[in-house]
């Protein structure tokens, strides 16, 4: 008797699943020896010491563990400033102020037009020295500067989003406009902008690999601080590598389920 | 487009403000106004800076003391290193782009696994993490593999000729290449979520149409379905054409020499560190924001119509 379609399909399935198991051992192998052949030496034992080691007192992090610690630092406080930045320069241009929407507006183009590499040279060679902030801070006022502009744009989108009869609803009870954002449309947008905010945030993980450029203690510098040490650049960064994915992959998962309890909480 | 309409129904609940001068205008101004002052007295009073543009045209041309003719100095071969790289490295992500975005929507698992995993990968791990491992692999194997370099030294005066107007300076083509390369595989993962986004996009009737009229797959995607993704690709493929051109800053990091580079090298050897970051901005901000102008107009100009 021949198999049925299905499970003609699901040999199929399982036979690529294997296929791509093996491109995956093959792609490891030919790296593996390709780059020993070069006289490279692979020495992945070397890289634990760079994670961690335990001794007398307990666990004690390594320079990529406690530059994972900066990293999140880092994000944490420039996240803070992002929301803000951008909640400011999307009110602005939502505003009747012709100053205050082209302030907004040229903010937003300046920074979405240029390179995020030149925001941060410039605000750690030419800010940092003029406002007296060390080099955690410039790095985060580079990166705050950078995401608020695209911060600016979701809070727009949100406070468009915002059903019209809330606003006809809140100009019948005569709220003046203050009072129109606070207690009406700011409290309901917040359903729409929280799952891009969230999205914003894991976005700000992987650029926060850019301030290492100014050499701030965080993890790409922790990894660059440990090849020139070592010299094993293939072990360093692939465990650098990793740990990015890690988190990303973990917020990128926290962003989802955040986003379906959201849309079934408006069901 | 907005902008017309807030004004035209000022009282239209949820529209923008329309536009009207109050105080607010004057306390913003007043605010900018100090904000630049207390910078220019901090400039002046404790880090004893003197702005001094003089110099900087000086650092676009200059004259070769031999002929007295005027050749591109630092700042505008670093411009046009950073435009060639733009170019070959979209061209290229869009190859990879392409072929990659094909193989995830494959009836096939295989080819879909491993275009996601790629995808994935690279869009999962910051790019400049990307572009240190990518490099390692290009510039210590890849290019002295493929012999490039020695290539370029014994190459005729005329194929030169065509290789210095294509890549720039033939001693540096390997580095060229490397950043070409490097920035060709990270944009190309973005390159292949948009035409898997655009193929996606394509409404199925239209796959069952082309099946009941007996085109194969092949006939399929080329005839009907591409050239309808096509339409919905390109505006975000013209926006990650912009992108590409910021991010081939990064590879600056691996010394490539190309305007973020060169500007970087310029202000350690001249110490004009705001004149120069500010030009350096300007050049990628003024070709950057003229494309996405051009593109948001012939976006506006080709909307595609409401499917139906």
């Amino acid at each position: 008797m021949t198999p049925g379609v299905r499970t003609r399909e699901r040999r199929a399935r399982v036979g690529d699943t294997l296929w791509f198991a093996a491109l995956c051992v093959a792609a490891a192998a030919l790296l593996w020896r390709g780059v020993g052949q070069l006289g490279y030496d692979w020495q992945w034992h070397r890289v634990l010491k760079y994670l961690g080691a335990w001794d007398a007192a307990g666990f004690v992090p390594g320079t990529l563990l406690r530059g994972t610690w900066v990293s999140l630092q880092l994000v944490a406080s420039a996240f803070a400033l992002t929301v803000l930045l951008g909640l400011v320069a999307a009110l602005l241009q939502r505003s009747g102020s012709p100053v205050g929407r082209a302030m907004a507006r040229g903010y937003v183009e300046v920074v979405r037009n240029t390179p995020l590499l030149i925001q941060v040279y410039l605000v750690y060679f030419a800010l940092a020295p003029v406002l007296g902030i060390d080099r955690f801070w410039a790095a985060v006022l580079a990166l705050a500067l950078f995401e608020g502009a695209f911060a600016a744009e979701i809070f727009r989108a949100g406070i468009e989003g915002v059903e019209r009869g809330q606003w006809e609803a809140a100009a019948t009870l005569s709220l003046s406009p203050t009072d129109t954002y606070r207690f009406v449309v700011l409290p309901q947008a917040v359903t729409l902008v929280l799952p891009p905010l969230v999205n914003l945030s894991v976005a700000l993980v992987k650029h926060s690999a850019i301030v290492s450029v100014i050499a701030v203690a965080e993890l790409t510098t922790a990894g660059r601080n440990a090849v020139s040490e070592t010299f094993l650049a293939f072990e360093i960064w692939f465990t650098v590598a990793a740990i990015y994915l890690v988190l990303i992959t973990a917020m990128s998962a926290g962003a989802r389920a955040l986003e379906q309890r959201l849309r079934r909480g408006r069901r | 487009m907005s902008r017309a309409a807030g004004s035209a129904a000022g009282s239209t609940a949820g529209a923008r403000a329309p536009l009207r001068w109050r105080a607010f205008d004057a306390w913003l101004l007043g605010a900018a106004a100090a904000l630049v002052g207390v910078v220019a007295w901090r400039l002046d009073q404790h880090l004893n800076y003197q702005f001094r543009w003089d110099s900087v045209p000086g650092l676009f041309v200059r004259q070769d003391p031999a002929t007295g003719a005027w050749v591109p100095n630092l700042l505008a071969t670093g411009l046009l290193t950073t435009i060639r790289l733009s170019l070959w490295a979209s061209v290229l992500a869009a190859l990879i782009g392409g072929a990659i975005g094909l193989m995830s929507t494959a009836d096939r698992l295989l080819p879909r696994m491993v275009a996601r995993a790629y995808v994935e990968l690279v869009r999962n791990v910051p790019n400049l993490v990307f572009l240190f491992i990518f490099y390692f692999f290009i510039s210590a194997q890849l290019i002295p593999l493929l012999g490039i370099e020695a290539w370029a030294r014994t190459a005729g005066p005329t194929s030169r000729a065509v290789l210095e107007w294509l890549a720039g300076p033939p001693a540096l083509l390997g580095n060229f290449v490397s950043g070409v390369l490097c920035l060709a595989m990270l944009e190309g993962a973005y390159v292949a979520e948009i035409v898997r986004a655009g193929i996606v996009a394509v409404p199925r009737g239209q796959w069952e149409a082309a099946r009941s009229i007996g085109l194969s797959r092949r006939d399929t995607m080329r005839d009907v379905v591409l050239p309808q993704a096509l339409r919905s690709v390109l505006p975000p493929l013209a926006g990650q054409f912009i992108s590409l051109v910021k991010d081939s800053s990064l590879v600056s990091i691996i010394s490539i020499q190309e305007l973020t580079f060169i500007a970087n090298e310029v202000t350690v050897s001249t110490g004009r560190v705001f004149e120069i970051w500010i030009i350096a901005a300007l050049l990628y901000f003024v070709p950057c924001l003229l494309l996405s102008l051009l593109f948001r107009r012939f976006e506006g100009r080709g909307a595609p119509r409401a499917p139906d």
